[in-house]
């Protein structure tokens, strides 16, 4: 029972060091609503242009604003060696990327599902759409936190241009973003789209240990 | 076949086989200029424009074939840990590249009197410029990183994990409805093309491959020098 | 226990160090001594397995380091040139955080005494990134209390130190040698350190 011991001290830290910096994951949250009333002044206020795109400016602006803090993904615990402690305390890396993915989708993930009510109520999206939504935020999210651990460890090393970890995730999101707007928008398809959704998550949650772990331990050689 | 995983069995290989390679090029693309320009007919629907095809269509096929070779020596640089894989990957990168953006221009040149619009947003195109996103992300990667040993594996990981695209590009016109037409030449089925056409398309390919090729040499040439004398 | 055999190691063609032989037994503290760029720090890694030697062999134990690097792990402490306590918390949470990750059974009690030697009691309540260099160098090494290990794997533990931590520290390492441990270190100042083996890189 000691890996569980371990993965538990493991989310004790986590859970620690994002209570201190709570307020950065507050400013993600203002940003999506920020970016939302820029949204609508730019479109012009009128009721139905704002529901029926309404979605995708929801899907659009959630996949921007969680790419934002994707620096803090491993950055902060690469540079002060944390990411080595825990390695010699007896963690692979996949397992070490696995945890982060984890811990990432729970505390930077999360606050942004508490915030979609407020933002469909904004945006004039109907309330029996909110299901809908909520379920597919929640497969894609996880898909956004693994993508986002992928680049973000393939980024350790690249201190010149730091916004390519960005660009990598946006091109891989397209598909989610399709097919979770899809999800909202074609409620009869539902099942198969959700479905869908869930075969790409676990085709990015089965590469996300394989190719952060090796980044991982690349940055770390050639530290 | 070593000169395929050997640098220096590759430079051999190279400094034979270029000259011949040039030439070849260049004899080639003159046929295929003549025979599409003049020789082919004209198509009963689209006219003239139908020319544009023969630099569309070959220009595609290496697009994805530039891509799938670097996916190839992407698992042959990580997993049997032979470094010209990532010479490769490097050098090869920006053809790939190229060879995109003249698919995507043609295309859309094509696409203007036809459709009557430069750009649609079907699952063919927008998977093609997802392509082209994704060879320059490489070409930027290769130029961000500053320690070369955690670049090349970066980038050839980074190849790996896009190599999702390329059977979305080859077979999206046959998973969607999409306005972009389903191949005419396959190997299983007869191909739907008349022989006058076929002709000057299957020259132009090869043009194509062997002015690739050429350059291909060349960078990957340049590159092992950089690496044995340390330049990057 | 750790056996290093003709070590050489290389990075983009360049030579760092060629056949180190070094043998690390129970109760033998070994320093590693050289200029900047000498590969200290290299060395130290390639212990860990973190950098792939050119050539040469480790062993632990009588076996292959790679084969039971795990093993390997749940006896070592490394403790790196840079501090890994968490800049925004508290030195508290800090400990706190660390006796969970190690699962640490040092009591409370000998935790804060160490502390009181050490003379950081008095910033407990207090966030690491107001502490100085040397303090927060003497909190990186209350892990090695913390984690109870055999052996000690440090690199540059004497930096930013005034004499008097150096003498805490020389008394540490001291009676870690007479429990059966080993300890590695590198350094490039003299020390009155008790040490059994010296390797010039």
């Amino acid at each position: 029972m000691i890996i569980l011991n371990k993965i538990i001290s493991f989310y004790y830290r986590e859970y620690k060091l994002n209570l201190s910096g709570f307020q950065d994951i507050l400013t993600n949250i203002i940003f999506f609503f920020v970016s939302i009333f820029i949204f609508i002044f730019s479109i012009g206020p009128d009721k139905e242009t704002i529901s029926s795109i309404g979605i995708g400016i929801v899907w659009t602006l959630l996949l921007l604003s969680s790419t934002l803090s994707l620096r803090k993904f491993y950055q902060d615990d690469f540079e002060n060696g944390n990411l080595l402690i825990m390695h010699l305390n007896g963690l692979s890396f996949g397992f070490i990327a696995i945890l982060k993915t984890f811990s990432h989708f729970i505390f930077v993930q999360i606050p942004f599902l508490l915030s979609i009510p407020i933002a469909c109520i904004l945006l004039n999206i109907a309330n029996d759409k909110l299901i809908y939504l909520f379920s597919s935020f929640v497969i894609g999210s996880f898909i956004l936190s693994c993508l986002g651990s992928i680049s973000s460890s393939m980024n350790l090393m690249n201190q010149r241009n730091f916004l390519l970890g960005s660009v990598i995730v946006m091109i891989f999101s397209v598909p989610i973003i399709i097919f979770s707007v899809g999800v909202v928008n074609l409620e009869e398809n539902f099942n198969s789209l959700i479905s869908i959704l869930f075969g790409i998550l676990l085709i990015v949650f089965a590469i996300n240990p394989w190719a952060s772990g090796l980044c991982l331990k690349l940055a770390l050689e050639n530290n | 076949m070593k000169f395929l995983v050997n640098p220096s069995k590759f430079n051999k290989f190279a400094d034979n086989v270029f000259l011949p390679v040039l030439i070849l090029s260049i004899i080639l693309f003159s046929i295929g200029l003549i025979f599409s320009f003049y020789l082919s007919p004209d198509d009963y629907q689209q006219g003239s424009t139908v020319r544009i095809m023969y630099v569309h269509v070959p220009s595609a096929w290496l697009a994805l074939l530039t891509y799938a070779i670097m996916t190839v020596y992407s698992i042959v640089g990580l997993a049997f840990r032979i470094p010209f894989g990532f010479i490769i990957n490097t050098a090869v990168a920006p053809i790939g590249a190229v060879f995109t953006l003249i698919c995507i221009v043609s295309g859309s040149l094509w696409g203007k009197p036809m459709w009557g619009t430069w750009w649609v947003w079907d699952a063919r195109l927008t998977s093609v410029a997802i392509l082209f996103i994704i060879y320059l992300v490489i070409i930027f990667m290769n130029l961000s990183f500053e320690n070369r040993i955690v670049r090349e594996k970066v980038v050839a990981i980074f190849v790996l994990v896009g190599s999702i695209n390329l059977p979305i590009v080859k077979f999206s016109v046959d998973w969607w409805n999409t306005l972009h037409q389903p191949a005419t030449i396959s190997k299983l089925s007869k191909p739907s093309i008349d022989p006058s056409m076929m002709i000057p398309l299957i020259v132009m390919t090869f043009a194509f491959i062997m002015v690739g090729l050429a350059i291909a040499i060349l960078r990957i040439k340049s590159e092992i020098i950089s690496r044995k004398s340390n330049l990057n | 226990m750790i056996l290093v055999k003709d070590l050489s190691i290389e990075r983009s063609n360049k030579k760092i160090f060629k056949d180190v032989n070094l043998s690390l037994g129970s109760g033998k503290i070994v320093l590693l001594k050289g200029k900047n760029g000498s590969g200290k720090t290299t060395l130290l890694k390639a212990l860990l397995n973190l950098i792939e030697p050119s050539s040469g062999t480790i062993y632990w134990k009588g076996k292959l380091l790679k084969k039971n690097l795990y093993n390997f792990f749940n006896h070592v402490t490394y403790i790196a040139d840079r501090t890994s306590s968490l800049s925004k918390l508290s030195v508290q949470t800090n400990i706190k955080i660390w006796k969970k990750i190690f699962l640490s059974n040092i009591s409370n009690s000998q935790v804060e005494n160490i502390l009181k030697t050490l003379k950081l009691d008095i910033y407990l309540n207090q966030k690491v990134n107001s502490l100085s260099f040397g303090e927060t160098k003497k909190l990186e090494l209350l892990r090695l209390i913390l984690e109870n290990k055999k052996i000690w794997i440090l690199d540059e533990p004497l930096s930013n130190l005034d004499d008097e931590s150096i003498d805490v520290i020389a008394q540490t390492f001291e009676d870690h040698r007479l429990k059966g441990g080993s300890i590695i270190f590198s350094s490039h100042q003299e020390s009155e350190i008790n040490v059994s083996e010296e390797v010039i890189l």
